[in-house]
Order: C-alpha cells, then sequence, then structure tokens
C-alpha cells in the first residue's frame, strides 16, 4: 500500500496564509501611523459615484430576492449532476437513463410544488 | 440496480411517500377540519408502511438481500439499520398522529409540518445507515433542516422563534464541530468511509507520531459534535428552549426520533472509526470522555430538572437525563461480547414510546389558547379529567422507570451492561439518578391528583382528538408490551447489534 501523505505537506499552504496575513495587516498597520492625516467635513462625507447621500439611510429594502435565490440554488445544483452525467451518457446506459429519469421526476415534482405555491409569482 | 432499490425500499418508501404528501398539501382541496387532520393520516400511513417494509427486511435477514452490498459504504442495509429505521418511523408516526389534533387545535393548521417531518425522518434514516462521513453528513443535515423549520412553526410567537434561531445556530454550530472533525480524519487517512478509516487507525497510521496528536483533536471535535445532537451536558444549552418553544408534536420528534438517530450515527462512529483496541481502551481513547460525559449529563440535567415550573421544559431535561443513562450503555460497548449495544437499542426503543406517549398525553391536557404547560395548570385535573390525568401518569412511571412498563426493562439492562463491563461506579449513579427523576416526575402526579387548582386561576381544558388519543393508546399498548415482554424485542435488539473486530 501506498503510503498516504502526511499533514506535513500542507505547511507551505499554512505559510502562504501567514504570508497573506502579514503582509496586508502590516499594511494597514503602515498607513494608520504613516499617512498624514487633513480632516475635514467635504472628506468625511459619505459618497457613491461623486453623489451626495439622499434621504434617510434607515430604510427596508424588499427581501423577497430571498426566494429567487433559494430556488436559484436548488436548480443549479441539478445542472451540477447532469453534467458528469451527460458526459458518461453511453457508458452508463438505460440504467444511468432511468436514474437520472427519476432525479429529473423529483426536480420537476419540486418545480410544480414552488409554483403552486406562488414562489414564483414576483408581485403578488 | 434493482436489488439496491429493494435494499432501500425502507428510505424510498418514506421518501415517496413524503413527495405525495407535499404534492397533495399543494394541489389537494382544502375540505372542512382544514388540511392538517388528512394529511396527518397520510403521514401516519407513509411512515407505518416504512416501519413495516423495514420489520419485514429485517426478518427476511438483509444478508439475504442481493443490493444490499451495492449501497455500502455510503448507506449500509443491516439489521442495526432496519432496527432503527423502524424506531424512527414509530417515533415519527407517533409525532405526525399528535400534530393531527395539536396543529388545528392551536391554529398552526398549515399542511407544510408533515412533509417537513417526513423528509427529516428520511434524513434520520440516511443518518442510521450510513457508512461514510459524506452521507453521514448529507443524512444529518437534511435531519437536522426539517426540525429547525418544525421548531419555528408558531411564527406568530417570539418564543417559537427564539427556539428555532438559537436551535439553528447551535445545530450549526455542531455541524460545523463534526466536520471538521471529519475533515481531519480525511486530511490524516485519505479516507471517507468509516471501515478504511478504521482499518488505517488500527494500522498505525503508516508510523507516522505526529498523525496521532491529530487524530486525538479530530476524536475529540467530532465526539463534541456528536454530544451536541443527543444533547449532552455540557453541550445541552439549547434543548431546553429549543425543546419549550417548538410545537410540542415537534418537541416530541426532537426528543425521540433525532436524539435516537443521533445514537445510531454515534455507535456507528464509535464502533467504526474509533473502534481499535487503542481508541476503545481507558487509558488513550473515548471511554473516559464519554463516562464523563454520562455522568455530567445524568447529574446535572436531573438537578435541573426538580426545578423547573413548566412540564415541558421538565420533559426536556428529563429527556436529556435519558441520553445520560444510555451514554453508560454507549460505554459499556467497550466489553466485547457484552450486550451492551443491545441495551441502548431497547433503551431507545422503550425511550420512544414512553416519551412519545407523555407528550400525547401533555398536548391532552391542554386546548386551544391554553396549552398545559406548567405545573399549575395541571391541578386537579385528575378530579375534571381522570383519562387525560391517568395516561399522563402512566407514562410518566414508565419514564421514571416503574415495573412493569418499558422504562424498567430500559434501564435494567443498561444497568446490567453496565455492571458487566465493570462500570461500577456509573451504573451506581444511574441508579441513584432514576430515583432523583422519580421525584419530579411523581410531582406531576401530585398537582394532579392532590391538588386543587388556586382560586380563579384559568384551568387546563383537556381537548378532544381522535388522532392524538390513538398516539396515546398506541404508545401506551408498546409501553405494556415492551414491559411485560421484554425478552423478545431484548433478543431484536441483540441480533441488531453491530458487528465490529
Amino acid at each position: 500500500m501506498k503510503p498516504l501523505p502526511s499533514m506535513a505537506s500542507y505547511v507551505p499552504v499554512m505559510l502562504l496564509f501567514i504570508l497573506a496575513a502579514l503582509v496586508a495587516g502590516g499594511m494597514f498597520t503602515a498607513t494608520t501611523y504613516l499617512g498624514p492625516k487633513n480632516p475635514n467635513p467635504t472628506k468625511e462625507y459619505p459618497f457613491e459615484c461623486g453623489h451626495l447621500g439622499e434621504g434617510s439611510g434607515d430604510v427596508r429594502p424588499s427581501v423577497k430576492f430571498y426566494m429567487t435565490a433559494l430556488l436559484f440554488v436548488v436548480f443549479d445544483i441539478e445542472a451540477v449532476m447532469i453534467y458528469p452525467w451527460a458526459v458518461e451518457f453511453r457508458s452508463l446506459g438505460w440504467s444511468g437513463f432511468a436514474t437520472m429519469g427519476s432525479f429529473i421526476l423529483v426536480v420537476f415534482v419540486l418545480l410544480a410544488y414552488v409554483w403552486k405555491k406562488g414562489a414564483l409569482e414576483w408581485e403578488k | 440496480m434493482k436489488d439496491a432499490l429493494l435494499a432501500l425500499a425502507p428510505i424510498l418508501v418514506v421518501a415517496f411517500g413524503g413527495l405525495g404528501l407535499m404534492m397533495t398539501e399543494a394541489f389537494g382541496t382544502r375540505k372542512k377540519g382544514g388540511p392538517a387532520s388528512d394529511l396527518a393520516l397520510g403521514s401516519f400511513i407513509v411512515f407505518m408502511a416504512g416501519a413495516v417494509v423495514s420489520a419485514s427486511l429485517w426478518a427476511a435477514g438483509p444478508e439475504q438481500l442481493p443490493g444490499a452490498s451495492s449501497t455500502a459504504p455510503w448507506l449500509i442495509v443491516d439489521r442495526f439499520t432496519l432496527f432503527f429505521d423502524t424506531v424512527l418511523c414509530l417515533g415519527a408516526g407517533l409525532s405526525a398522529l399528535m400534530a393531527g389534533g395539536y396543529l388545528p387545535e392551536h391554529r398552526l393548521d398549515r399542511g407544510e409540518f408533515f412533509p417537513l417531518l417526513v423528509f427529516s425522518t428520511v434524513g434520520a434514516m440516511i443518518l442510521a445507515a450510513s457508512g461514510d462521513l459524506l452521507s453521514l453528513f448529507i443524512g444529518l443535515e437534511t435531519m437536522s433542516i426539517g426540525v429547525y423549520a418544525m421548531v419555528g412553526f408558531r411564527r406568530g410567537s417570539l418564543r417559537s422563534t427564539e427556539a428555532a434561531v438559537k436551535y439553528f445556530l447551535l445545530g450549526s454550530f455542531a455541524a460545523a464541530l463534526l466536520l471538521y472533525g471529519g475533515a481531519l480524519i480525511y486530511g490524516i487517512t485519505g479516507k471517507t468511509d468509516f471501515a478504511s478509516i478504521g482499518a488505517a487507525i488500527k494500522n498505525g497510521l503508516g508510523g507516522r507520531q505526529a498523525d496521532f496528536g491529530m487524530l486525538l483533536v479530530a476524536m475529540v471535535l467530532v465526539l463534541a459534535g456528536l454530544a451536541f445532537k443527543v444533547s449532552s451536558v455540557p453541550f445541552h444549552m439549547w434543548t431546553p428552549d429549543a425543546y419549550e418553544g417548538a410545537p410540542t408534536p415537534a418537541t416530541s420528534y426532537m426528543a425521540v426520533a433525532v436524539k435516537s438517530a443521533a445514537f445510531a450515527m454515534m455507535l456507528r462512529v464509535l464502533l467504526g472509526v474509533f473502534g481499535d483496541s487503542a481508541s476503545m481502551s481507558w487509558g488513550t481513547g473515548w471511554p473516559p470522555v464519554l463516562a464523563a460525559l454520562a455522568l455530567l449529563t445524568m447529574t446535572v440535567s436531573n438537578l435541573i430538572a426538580g426545578r423547573q415550573e413548566s412540564v415541558k421544559r421538565m420533559l426536556a431535561y428529563s429527556s436529556i437525563a435519558h441520553a445520560g443513562y444510555v451514554l453508560v450503555g454507549v460505554v459499556a460497548v467497550i466489553k466485547p461480547g457484552s450486550d451492551a449495544q443491545a441495551s441502548v437499542l431497547f433503551y431507545l426503543l422503550s425511550y420512544t414510546v414512553s416519551t412519545a406517549g407523555a407528550f400525547a398525553a401533555l398536548i391532552l391536557c391542554g386546548s386551544r389558547g391554553r396549552e398545559a404547560v406548567s405545573f399549575e395548570d395541571l391541578a386537579g385535573l385528575g378530579k375534571r379529567h381522570p383519562v387525560a390525568a391517568f395516561a399522563l401518569s402512566f407514562f410518566l412511571l414508565s419514564l421514571a422507570g416503574m415495573p412493569p412498563t418499558a422504562g424498567f426493562f430500559g434501564k435494567f439492562y443498561i444497568a446490567r451492561a453496565g455492571i458487566g463491563a465493570g462500570l461500577n461506579v456509573l451504573t451506581v449513579l444511574l441508579l441513584l439518578n432514576s430515583v432523583i427523576a422519580a421525584y419530579y416526575y411523581l410531582r406531576v402526579m401530585v398537582f394532579m391528583y392532590m391538588r386543587e387548582p388556586a382560586p380563579g386561576a384559568p384551568s387546563a381544558i383537556p381537548m378532544r382528538s381522535g388522532y392524538v388519543t390513538a398516539a396515546i393508546v398506541l404508545s401506551a399498548v408498546l409501553v405494556v408490551l415492551l414491559g411485560v415482554w421484554p425478552s423478545t424485542s431484548l433478543k431484536v435488539a441483540i441480533d441488531s447489534a453491530l458487528t465490529f473486530r
């Protein structure tokens, strides 16, 4: 039996992480202590693309996007399953076809369910 | 492939039953009485079908099935799996019956509860069958996600939402610990299936000393994750809040099925992965850790349970205490050739019917807007509603371990296995703790039969529901059967034990 790789082979990866943390942390520390600071009201103002802020920052954005995102993840994973199956389609034969068929059937039931439940309606 | 389908029939029956229920819930027409009552019957039938299929495969002998080996190591179909499949379907079926009465009574009449219950049970069955770190994690998450949603089912209630968030965060944390431990094990051995990992550890990991330190870390992480799931002290903090905030059928499901599946996972991991003689010795392995957990779990939870004002919370602490008793049996497994595993399996079966019965009886004691949760609510119930009071007393006596109920023989076999494995201190503590536990179980009966409700206090009015009554009758019959003929089920449990070494 081939000897298993030791955990020691992962040490370079850890060194890379440590190095990255040191470089990033060092840059922040250095600019905090070395950079000149001349604050004035215009500099302190929050801005985006040059526009001044408008209205209150305390608004409630609609979160109905979460349902779309959730469904996207579910149906996207389906594609992840189907691609490798398509590559091996010939060697898997009819039994592979039946397996994937039942999988797609289950996903179809799910689609029918979310459709009926109104999860696909953007405005209700 | 046909053979594999037959071997996986219990899981498939429940899973496709769940799909059917989901479609019925979405497309079915609403009848009078709401969808919950129809779906409760539907899911009960699905669970009973699952239990019957598992039991018949058990009786036929899974080693006879040509497909049983083709699903290994991801899903292992042996008598151990089929035993747990039956117990899980039984516990979940009782919860479905309870929900059929509870949800309409408390204006939670939404059909989604039942598909959640069914799919969560599918996860639990995968968990009990898993022989690989990957399928273990998939089973664990499938089971847990359904339960998180069921705990937060009472959406208007702050307490229910708090319970769900707490359970979700701590449960995910525990899953992360387990996953981290699994990742370290994979890093050390390069394998994900239990048998190969166990063999690699037995062969000394290629003689690399540094990896043994890493293995110890992995073992601690995995044990912590497992202890979280069986809610053992000191990883029990979420249990009382989650159990109290959840709708009672979900509480029963968590106390019964989730805990049984977690113990199945624990036995599979401890015996499959850490089953070598070094890991199973008192000096260098997990027995001292689990023994300490068992000791803490029994003692701390029993002391706190006696001080509770809410019966539901008391039952939550009592379920933690029972996890402690089972852990004594799990530690006793280290003695080769003992019936310790069988005692654990028998205990989980008897605990399932007693606890589910107790929660069903507690549901029966309350009605709309007035869920009987505190001891005061139950005052004088024995005179006003003798049937509900009697049912609750009966199951509490079984939990306390009074002969001739199922609970007595559960404790008896665990204690016998403990003495057989030389765990004298733990076994004596188990018996002492049973005496302490009798105090708070009997206290419920004192309130029901010997106290009058305070004048002017709103008292609990029992509800009427055929479903809840059916759940009580079914559990009562099983409690009596297990108490009067324990030897048959013990023999079944002995035959179901995992083989190792």
